[in-house]
């Protein structure tokens, strides 16, 4: 039982990662919060389901609605946070922007699924369970495993292989410094808003698959996770950001499993203060920057 | 004209609710504090009253005092932790404290009624009690403004460092500019509470929290225009845009963009701006004016 708990945890656990990342990787390059990437995370899931309803092949529709929720990203991007970035300190600003986003396609999604609760058709993915050391498992949960195991050994190695990751690094240290050594900045924010956006949009399909159900405001408990997961990761660690995923997915699934319902969200954004208060810069952060700005 | 309060009575009621909470988001920001408390400040001074009221028998009046003092208090311990953030890490701490409330609130069924809330509060607020509130708690926005306080506050908000090498003590700013907040939330949210007849957690959640912003953001940031031209937008808005009810918040996000882009002190502030800055170049062309009246009359 317990383990079947920490199982099942850990699969949520990863798809938190899935979403998370995104969501640290624009805050560790510009410093600031995308409050729209809950809503990315709800188009992918709609996105991908129209398009299986209209009778595309499944994968087609995934690979089809990751290339959409890029393309939202670099919409935010170039709507929200570009014009305020040239103003210069845009923290504040950008955090209102984006929740202007988030409004436009929570509203859009409304009025296209007319307010109703979306499921995917039967058999969309095969439903197959296996028994394992006692342990119940099914496909897609393994499915789900593996796919975010792939994506973020492919975002490690971009990240630190690559002349693109080189460059998207560089950035997030020092953006005048970067800019001067002539990486063109534009570009590496427009790149880390694609990618962010298709992590968005897969883990929206991926958790609409898992709890087959998807509604307009299906990204907004996500989002508030992925503010514990980033907090407790370390803002902009992506290491950080999956260690404190899996935690947090374990957690849920245990507290929920063997706590008075309800509690779990108390219990949940209680360790978020807890770990701002002794640690404001995450268990994986740097211990010697400071939280946000000066320190007294 | 009887005839049109009555039709509009529910539009100019949420719009002096709206001014109200307007105010506790905007003394925090005020004070360079990015706080979206006010959604938490509001739930605890809702949930005070309305269990006072409801359960205990407690005279409506106190209950409403003791709601804002509890608030207030809220907002006391939530500094503490919060002095040593800055920037998107209070954004998120708040955040996090708005979501604490509300699932304690779901949680303690006994006391709160859970995910169905407390209905039966009797409902003895009504418009004039709202602006005699309103108007009071302006008069406190504008006495802050007039002394010490409000230009501790706007050097905190304008350059922290600054303000901190002229001897100001920021923790303890910091902390007015929270117990405030918390107060005018507690305050208005008690006042919800008595005019609504019924709450439940889920009023007090992100969409709380986003129209408030919303207000401040629209109105502005610093002056005791702000709020009031926010609030205004956003209850006049929707009876303007009729045929868009439907993508309401659609609007309310594209305004939110432009307005943060174009306008990022907000329209009111950028209307008090404007007549400051007329009223200074009228000073100055006055004093050139004496001065050439000087220079004409020693030369003579």
């Amino acid at each position: 039982m317990l383990s079947q708990q920490i199982l099942n945890g850990l699969v949520t656990g990863s798809v938190y990662a899935l979403f998370s990342l995104g969501f640290t990787l624009i805050f560790g390059v510009q410093k600031l919060l995308n409050f729209a990437h809950g809503a990315t995370f709800m188009a992918g899931a709609f996105i991908a389901y129209y398009c299986t309803i209209s009778g595309m092949p499944f994968l087609l529709a995934i690979g089809l609605s990751m290339v959409a929720t890029g393309v939202i990203g670099i919409v935010v991007d170039l709507v929200a946070f570009r014009p305020l970035r040239k103003r210069g300190n845009a923290e504040f600003p950008a955090l209102v922007s984006s929740i202007g986003v988030d409004l436009v396609l929570i509203s859009i999604a409304q009025q296209v699924s007319k307010t109703q609760v979306l499921n995917f058709p039967f058999g969309t993915f095969p439903v197959k369970f296996f028994n394992f050391l006692g342990l119940r498992i099914s496909l897609l949960q393994i499915v789900i495993l593996a796919t975010v195991a792939v994506l973020v050994v492919l975002l490690i190695f971009y990240l630190k292989k690559t002349s693109f990751g080189r460059q998207v690094r560089a950035v997030a240290t020092n953006e005048r410094a970067a800019a001067l050594l002539g990486v063109n900045v534009q570009s590496v924010f427009l790149q880390t808003f694609f990618i962010a956006g298709a992590l968005a949009g897969l883990a929206g399909v991926l958790i609409g698959l898992l709890f087959n159900s998807m509604q307009f405001l299906m990204g907004e408990p996500y989002m508030l996770r992925a503010f514990v997961v980033v907090v407790i990761g370390g803002l902009g660690s992506v290491p950080g950001a999956i260690v404190a995923s899996l935690m947090l997915g374990v957690m849920q699934s245990l507290t929920v499993a063997y706590l008075p319902s309800g509690l779990t969200d108390a219990i949940i954004f209680t360790l978020l203060f807890i770990v701002l208060l002794i640690r404001p810069n995450g268990l994986f952060g740097d211990a010697n920057a400071v939280a946000g700005g000066t320190r007294q | 004209m009887i005839n049109l309060y009555y039709a509009y009575q529910p539009i100019i009621d949420f719009f002096l609710l709206s001014v109200g909470f307007g105010y506790s988001q905007q003394i925090a920001l005020r004070a360079g504090v990015f706080s979206i408390a006010t959604a938490g400040f509001a739930a605890i001074g809702a949930y005070a009253v309305a269990i006072l009221v409801t359960k205990t028998g407690f005279p409506i009046v106190g209950a409403v005092v003791l709601g804002m003092v509890i608030a207030g208090g809220a907002g006391l311990v939530l500094s503490l932790p919060l002095a040593r953030l800055r920037g998107a890490f209070q954004a998120i701490a708040t955040l996090a404290f708005v979501q604490i409330v509300i699932s304690l609130l779901l949680f303690a069924e006994d006391f709160t009624g859970g995910a169905l809330g407390i209905t039966g509060i009797p409902r003895v607020v009504n418009t004039g009690v709202l602006i005699f509130i309103v108007a009071f708690v302006m008069y406190v926005m504008w006495s802050i403004g007039r002394t010490g306080l409000g230009r501790i506050f706007d050097a905190l908000r304008q350059e922290e460092s600054v303000a901190a090498s002229l001897g100001v003590n920021i923790g303890r700013y910091h902390a007015f500019a929270f117990i405030l907040s918390g107060a005018i939330g507690g305050l208005f949210g008690g006042l919800q509470s008595l005019y609504v007849f019924q709450i439940e957690p889920h009023n007090f959640g992100f969409a709380f929290m986003v129209n408030v912003l919303t207000v401040v953001i629209l109105g502005g940031r610093t002056t005791l225009l702000g709020p009031i031209m926010g609030a205004a937008i956003m209850a006049i808005l929707p009876e303007l845009a009729r045929p868009l009810a439907e993508y309401r918040p659609a609007v309310n996000g594209v305004i939110l963009i432009l307005v943060i882009t174009f306008l990022p002190n907000g329209v009111g502030d950028e209307i008090v701006f404007w007549f400051r800055r007329r009223r200074h170049a009228a000073a100055a062309a006055n004093r050139v004016k004496v001065k050439e009246a000087k220079n004409a009359v020693t030369s003579s």
